[in-house]
């Protein structure tokens, strides 16, 4: 449906509707103000959505967003853009922002689509699916992934070839080509910053072999392979399709390393990579699985038990950093590296290794905004103007930042961090009105 | 009275329950029943395309009510209540079964046992609905107060954040003054203001709000009523014991902000008390801070100074096996301040594997270069500190240089003591807040609900949850903060009608159920003539501590009666 309305208003614009993001929108609906919750992916849920299991508690991942996200897409006081972007962000004065969202077309009607994925079978080009990080393929007509929200499908229009094979047999005729770009003008009086994290480009570290030896995938690839919803319905390395029973984690690619220009320590790779190690010692049982590492660093309520618990269930920890990985024909892979304990070099022969890359900053955010400046830190997260008292509160007042928009957190202190900026907007809303 | 038309649907979790537990024969096993009209599997039961099949159901089949058979209800009983409203059906027509921490997880080592069991429970759960009366919730008025105990920094901002709310705050302090520990800090990583003049600055603060009552020398030793409306008196000391002051407030939630205590180490633990020149981090914290050009300990003036990590935590014989989070920090930030502040320092970090994460690294990066030694060991080869004569030794298997024995003679050692629960726990008691595994409180759930506990209103912020720094204890602080206004907000809360009932017929007045009760919900009342029991429906839990105790079975619980527990009961056996 064509949206009529050009100028609209709520109390709070969110932009990013990952975990914290919901979190924050959720905290200021609840307590009785409007929200526009802008997120520039199709479906809400943010990098949380897709993953497996979470630790320390082994959750089912999807078990506590989905629930969330169906909260957030259905309370009243909260308006959802999905495929959309904010810009031109201008502070008029004190409670009064202005801003800019273009609303991409997603070239089907959303509230006549049901999801039957017929217009999916029906499409001929097969394209790499983002949303299984490049595993496996889907079509230019798709359906984001099965938990998303809205649960509808798209068309990715740049690798469309306009052929009609989706228009034709869809049954509710909710395909519709003629929807354009939509620039709708906002008004608010408070806006919260919850835009994530990118995660390293594994490529930037050759000596990694990541994109072009097979058998090297990143964390965020073994997450699909180990979610409930997984492309293979198993565990396979991608080479050949063979079930790996030596797999190695290489833990700090891209953090704690000035040389690619990102000495901070990623805070999340190392629980993540034992908890992989944990759910791969229950679906593969004669696995061995290696980590190699600099330090553990399980920090959290429940951290240090989980990394016990790994070691228990007999993961091999080995410290020592890598320094090189080479492949061997039939796709095994040779890891270099200085073991520490042994005090010596060594290899190591593994066939499947997963590379634990960091979190940077996504970056680009200070950018939205015109006439202010929103300051960032030395490492280009979103600045904290007094990181220790009010961590939520930005260069620009009125406009206050959470969860991983401010740099590295797992996803308990996310959503505490999404506690605290809408407990920020709520107090600034109630102040200003 | 009608039969009854239910649905059923069992939920995968996504492999949490199936994997263990075969769902669909748990399917077929119930879809027979007499009442049992719909019986479906579904990969996620909370997910927005079950709950919306699950409505459609509800409402082309006309169905009385339904039953969830997924995880536990802590986590989605709301969500399948609300599920229930949107087909406009009662809430309480909804019974949920647990078949996933009672069943899959309980015994992931049989899965024909874990199955069988999640059929019996479906089936209690369907016994259940057959008596399962809709029913209507209680409204009470919420008082729109906070009481925020502890004023810390966490409890300081909480109440700020609640009076930048509207809401009035009661701030409830044992101490003389405010602050908590971190007003026994001098210099801070990442600002240049100390903790001291941070603290200065948040009670500026708080004095300008004129709706916080800032009670110091004060504690609560009575707790009454539930949320919305509980009432606590506080007990004011003044320097005449006998002229201590109690005071009555009213609140509708309680935020806990009672942080925490540092590790006191054994005698003798690194030569803790045998030593004379072994002292903890608050300890040098506080040396580093108040002396100026030469740092000196004992008169003798201080050069090597050797930290040994992890005292108190990560513990492989002892009750604290969890990390304590800020203490590597913490540590390195007072070494590279030591060194920046006096001559001749060097330092000296026998560790255990560094924990700064985060942009924390930085710091550890810069004591590296200017010159700090790292020395590491596992949790099986602690370093030992030896006296010999007037020498102090620190001796370390350092798996750093490939287990070559070192030794650092220091003039000082400290001790990194690290986080542990409030030795005295009577607040907690209190108000019979849940413990987790490493004795801090406990949260419901770590990411659904951080801030909340099983006892509805009553918030927990900062360090009484576990480790926690600055920052991350005023984002829990804040969260608390938005959770309790949140109760308040709405100035009417719905409670459910899950209580007590006394049959008066049957009642003869023992006392023996106002004895039971751990909520003081039952009172002794005269009616038409007759001594008998009364329920304080507000107060009452519905823990039902009151009912097996109750000799002529005049206790009746709503939604657990004798007819519904009796039938589940067959059910299962």
């Amino acid at each position: 449906m064509e949206n009529p309305i050009k100028n609209i208003s709520y109390d709070a614009l969110v932009i990013g509707a990952g975990i914290a993001g919901g979190e924050a929108a959720l905290n200021l609906a609840n307590t009785g103000f409007k929200v526009l919750l802008v997120d520039k992916e199709l479906s809400v849920g943010g990098k949380m959505i897709m993953l497996s299991k979470v630790f320390p508690t082994l959750d089912c991942s999807a078990c506590i967003t989905t629930p969330k996200v169906s909260e957030i897409s259905r309370h009243p006081n909260i308006t959802i853009f999905t495929g959309s972007e904010v810009g031109d962000i201008r502070k008029i004065s004190d409670n009064e922002f202005t801003a800019k969202v273009t609303k991409h077309p997603r070239y089907v009607r959303v509230e006549d689509c049901t999801a039957c994925q017929l217009c999916e079978k029906a499409c001929p080009q097969n394209v790499r699916d983002q949303y299984q990080f490049g595993l496996i393929g889907r079509k230019a007509a798709f359906i984001p992934f099965s938990i998303c929200s809205p649960k509808a499908a798209a068309i990715d229009i740049d690798n469309c070839t306009l052929c009609g094979a989706c228009e034709k047999v869809c049954p509710t005729n909710c395909i519709d080509f003629t929807q354009e770009v939509e620039v709708l003008d906002l008004h608010v009086k408070t806006v919260v910053i919850a835009t994530g994290f990118d995660m390293f480009d594994a490529k930037k570290m050759p000596r990694y072999g990541y994109g072009q030896y097979k058998n090297v995938i990143t964390a965020l690839q073994m997450e699909r392979e180990l979610a409930p919803t997984r492309p293979f319905n198993t565990i396979l390395r991608p080479g050949d399709g063979k079930v790996p029973d030596k797999i190695a984690y290489v833990l700090c690619v891209g953090s704690r390393d000035a040389s690619v220009d990102n000495p901070i320590c990623s805070q999340i790779c190392c629980m993540y990579s034992i908890k992989q190690a944990q759910l791969l010692m229950g679906a593969l049982p004669m696995a061995d699985v290696t980590i190699y590492y600099i330090n553990i660093r399980s920090f959290g309520k429940g951290f240090e038990e989980f990394y016990q618990q790994a070691k228990g269930m007999g993961v091999n920890f080995v410290k020592g950093k890598i320094g090189r990985i080479s492949e061997k024909e039939g796709g095994n892979l040779l890891l270099r590296y200085e073991d520490i304990n042994q005090g010596k070099l060594q290899e190591a022969e593994h066939d499947m290794v997963i590379l634990s890359t960091g979190v940077l900053p996504n970056k680009g955010i200070d950018k939205f905004f015109v006439n202010e400046t929103l300051a960032l830190d030395p490492f280009s997260f979103v600045g904290q103007s007094d990181m220790l008292a009010s961590p939520a509160k930005t260069s620009i007042e009125g406009v206050f930042v959470a969860g991983t928009a401010t740099g590295p957190m797992d996803i308990p202190d996310s959503i505490l961090s999404a506690g605290a900026a809408s407990s920020e907007a709520i107090s600034y809303l109630i102040q200003q009105a | 009275m009608k039969k009854k038309k239910i649905g059923v649907y069992i939920c995968h979790c996504g492999g949490n329950i199936s994997d263990y537990v075969d769902v669909e024969k748990v399917r077929q096993s119930v879809e027979g029943e007499d009442i049992v009209f719909i019986a479906k599997t579904t990969m996620f039961a909370c997910s927005d395309t079950n709950q919306r099949d699950m409505v459609d159901d509800i409402k082309a089949n006309d169905l009385d009510g339904v039953i969830v058979a997924s995880c536990s209800p802590k986590l989605h009983q709301l969500t399948f209540r609300n599920v229930s409203i949107r087909a406009d059906l009662n809430k309480y027509t909804y019974v949920h079964a647990n078949i996933r921490e009672q069943a899959s997880w309980a015994h992931s080592d049989n899965i024909i046992g874990a199955t069988e069991k999640a059929i019996h429970l479906v089936r209690a759960a369907i016994a259940k609905a057959r008596y399962a009366d809709a029913l209507e919730t209680n409204k009470i008025k919420v008082t729109k107060a906070v009481a925020v105990i502890g004023a810390g920094v966490a409890g300081m901002k909480a109440a700020i954040s609640l009076a930048e709310k509207d809401t009035e705050v009661y701030l409830i302090e044992r101490d003389p003054i405010v602050g908590g520990h971190v007003a026994e800090l001098g210099s801070l990583f990442s600002t240049t203001e100390t903790g001291a003049d941070m603290i200065k600055r948040l009670s500026a603060e708080l004095l300008k709000h004129k709706n916080i009552t800032l009670m110091t020398n004060s504690e609560v030793i009575e707790n009454k009523g539930s949320v919305g409306d509980i009432s606590l008196k506080v007990r004011t000391s003044t320097s005449d014991s006998d002229k201590n002051l109690i005071t009555e407030i009213n609140a509708g939630s309680v935020l806990m902000a009672t942080g925490f205590d540092f590790y006191t180490p054994e005698k003798g633990e690194f030569g803790y008390a045998t030593s004379d020149n072994v002292i903890t981090l608050p300890q040098f914290k506080r040396m580093i801070d108040t002396q100026f050009d030469k740092l000196t300990y004992n008169g003798k003036q201080i050069k090597n100074i050797a930290y040994i990590y992890c005292v108190g935590s990560r513990q492989t014989e002892g009750e604290n096996t969890y990390c304590s989070r800020n203490c590597c920090t913490s540590t390195i930030h007072a070494a590279v301040t030591a060194k920046q502040k006096f001559a001749d320092i060097n330092n000296y970090h026998f560790n255990r594997g560094l924990r700064t994460y985060g942009k924390q690294e930085i710091l550890y990066a810069d004591s590296l270069r200017s010159g700090d030694i790292y020395l590491q060991s596992y949790e099986d080869g602690l370093p030992t500190v030896i006296t010999e004569g007037k020498k102090t030794i620190v001796k370390i298997n350092d798996i750093l240089t490939n287990g070559r024995e070192i030794e650092v003679e220091a003039d000082l050692v400290v001790l990194v003591t690290g986080m542990v629960p409030r030795v005295d726990n009577t607040i907690g008691s209190l108000f019979k807040i849940p413990k987790g595994r490493d004795k801090f409180y406990n949260e419901v759930h770590m990411k659904l609900r951080p801030v909340e506990t099983v006892i509805d209103g009553i918030t927990i912020a900062g360090a009484c949850q576990g480790p926690k720094n600055i920052a991350e204890s005023v984002n829990s602080a804040l969260s608390a903060a938005t959770k309790s206004y949140s109760i308040l907000s709405k100035g009417e809360l719905e409670t459910d009608p899950l209580v007590a009932t006394i049959d008066p017929e049957k009642c003869t007045w023992c006392g023996a159920c106002e004895s039971a009760c751990p909520f003081d919900a039952i009172v002794k009342v005269e009616k038409d003539g007759k001594t008998i029991a009364e329920i304080n429906s507000t107060v009452c839990k519905g823990c039902g501590m009151c009912a097996p105790v109750c000799d002529p079975d005049a206790v009746n619980l709503i939604a657990c009666s004798s007819k519904e527990i009796m039938s589940m009961i067959d059910a299962l056996v």
